[in-house]
């Protein structure tokens, strides 16, 4: 899969590690540090607070699955190897310190760049709306989609296809739901983003905003019963009355108390944290290279035109 | 090929569970199996140990053991695990028994809260695979076997003599190896001697 790049990938690699030997010795040195200094005080702490240092530590670990959840396996027994699923986590990491896969979340502005095999020696960049993200491993996807030209366009990438040159994040936030298929039956202003926009920038250390938008949908017919789905994220629907009662019938209350229902569609915290603090210390240190190359970055300022 | 749902965080359960749930014959559904196994995990609460059909006592195990597990991680401030205990429960009375008995005894537990024995069948009579599904530090007396103080039976002494007949036999074995060992370097050791005397004169 990678064959082509790498050469690329190895000298990136032996940069990356001059780049950080400096940084990383000095921090590891002051946890050190901070770590026999915790030690010490937590002997004289008595051992509920102990217990909740842990917890806090181990939480950090597993807050992990919201940036990265396509790094938990397919919760579906059948489907579950552990040997490949850490060759599939390797190659991830791998594929990660070729191409920077930003934090997003459904409801982001995603720009891409791509290839495509059609068109040789040029790139496609597509701006739009993630509405979806799927699967999990190497097969992990995500939707955007955009109005052109009064035409709705949807493209479904693989966020490790090597044919991915870039993906920016123009705008992080989430929205009410957790999948956005509606945006197909609402009025295409909801769906309609300017291609050449500007990146916007979060303010260090927030929080990912929650957009609450609410979307107007367009009239009858519609792709899916939209009103059966307890959507959040749209305006009242104005349908008559019986569809409602008919969405009522249907409703599945009990599902919420189905606790093994809830077990089977989620990894266990335990599997969660080995998993993660298995790949923990690479995403670390490509995060700690981005923000270096991120600072290296010369500005150059725009010469002026006649 | 679907992703994990990450909103939720569940502890591990402590048994092997199964792939995937049951469907029971029922009229009324997935609604009416959910009602159905709330009788036997409330019974299961209440009485800590029962006898039923071993399909049942399976299902209902998985329940009861993330009710149990559910309520260890949250206590009972968080307002969707007692809604969840809520539902499970059917005598209501038996909530505080959840959260003020059974999550104490089973805080410091690295095993699974309850037991599932399967019950021999009796011959002739019903066909159906019965168990005994059971919290374990239940006040009953045990139902399994206690092999720990079964060593006086006439088979074990037995047992136990010839183990140590052969466990003799093989020390003696081995210390006469040791020695015939060490004979055969002392005698390397003097005839080595006597060949340097030979050399130095």
């Amino acid at each position: 899969m990678f064959s082509s790049l790498y050469p690329f990938y190895m000298v990136f690699r032996v940069k990356m590690f001059l780049n950080i030997r400096n940084g990383l010795s000095v921090a590891t040195n002051s946890s050190k540090v901070i770590r026999q200094l915790c030690t010490k005080a937590a002997a004289f702490e008595n051992v509920t607070n102990n217990k909740q240092s842990n917890e806090s530590s181990k939480n950090n670990v597993v807050d992990y699955r919201h940036i990265y959840p396509e790094f938990l396996p397919d919760p579906k027994p059948e489907f579950r190897n552990v040997l490949r699923e850490k060759l599939e986590r390797s190659d991830m990491i791998a594929r990660r310190t070729q191409i920077q896969i930003p934090e997003f979340y459904v409801g982001s502005i995603l720009a891409v760049t791509s290839s495509d095999k059609h068109t040789p020696g040029k790139n496609n960049r597509f701006v739009g709306i993630c509405i979806d993200r799927e699967g999990c491993g190497l097969r992990a996807t995500f939707i955007l989609r955009n109005v052109i030209e009064q035409q709705g366009v949807e493209v479904k990438f693989e966020l490790y296809d090597p044919t991915l040159h870039k993906i920016e994040v123009l705008r992080l936030e989430k929205r009410l739901d957790d999948k956005l298929f509606y945006l197909r039956d609402a009025l295409p202003q909801y769906s309609t983003f300017d291609p050449n926009m500007e990146p916007e920038l979060l303010p260090g250390g927030s929080t990912v905003p929650v957009n609450n938008l609410k979307v107007k949908l367009k009239p009858k017919p519609w792709l899916e019963r939209w009103e059966r789905q307890n959507l959040q994220g749209v305006e009242d629907l104005g349908l008559p009355e019986k569809f409602y009662i008919r969405a009522k019938e249907l409703e599945k209350p009990w599902e919420k108390y189905d606790l093994m229902k809830d077990y089977m569609k989620t990894i266990p915290e335990e599997e969660q944290t080995e998993i993660f603090s298995e790949v923990q210390s690479h995403l670390h240190k490509l995060e700690v290279t981005r923000k270096q190359m991120k600072r290296k970055r010369v500005f150059v300022k725009p010469s002026k035109l006649a | 090929m679907n992703q994990a749902d990450v909103s939720k965080l569940v502890s591990q359960l402590k048994f092997r569970v199964n792939p995937r749930l049951r469907k029971f014959r029922n009229s009324g559904g997935p609604e009416e199996r959910l009602n159905w196994l709330r009788k036997t995990v409330t019974a299961l609460i209440k009485h800590e140990r029962i006898e039923l059909n071993y399909p049942r006592a399976d299902e209902a195990r998985m329940y009861a053991e993330r009710l149990i597990s559910d309520a260890i991680r949250y206590g009972d401030c968080h307002k969707t695990t007692m809604d969840v205990a809520d539902y499970w429960i059917v005598e209501k009375q038996l909530i505080h028994k959840l959260f003020k008995v059974l999550v104490p005894r089973y805080e410091h537990y690295n095993v699974a809260y309850t037991r599932l024995i399967k019950v021999p069948r009796v011959y002739p009579g019903d066909t159906l695979p019965k168990a005994v599904l059971e919290l374990k530090g239940n006040p009953y007396p045990s139902l399994l076997p206690d092999t720990s103080t079964n060593r006086g039976i006439i088979h074990n002494v037995l047992l136990d003599e010839a183990k140590k007949a052969y466990r003799q036999q093989k020390y003696a074995e081995i210390a006469a190896k040791i020695d015939a060992a060490e004979e055969k370097f002392s005698d390397l050791k003097i005839s080595g001697k006597d060949e340097k005397n030979v050399s130095s004169l």
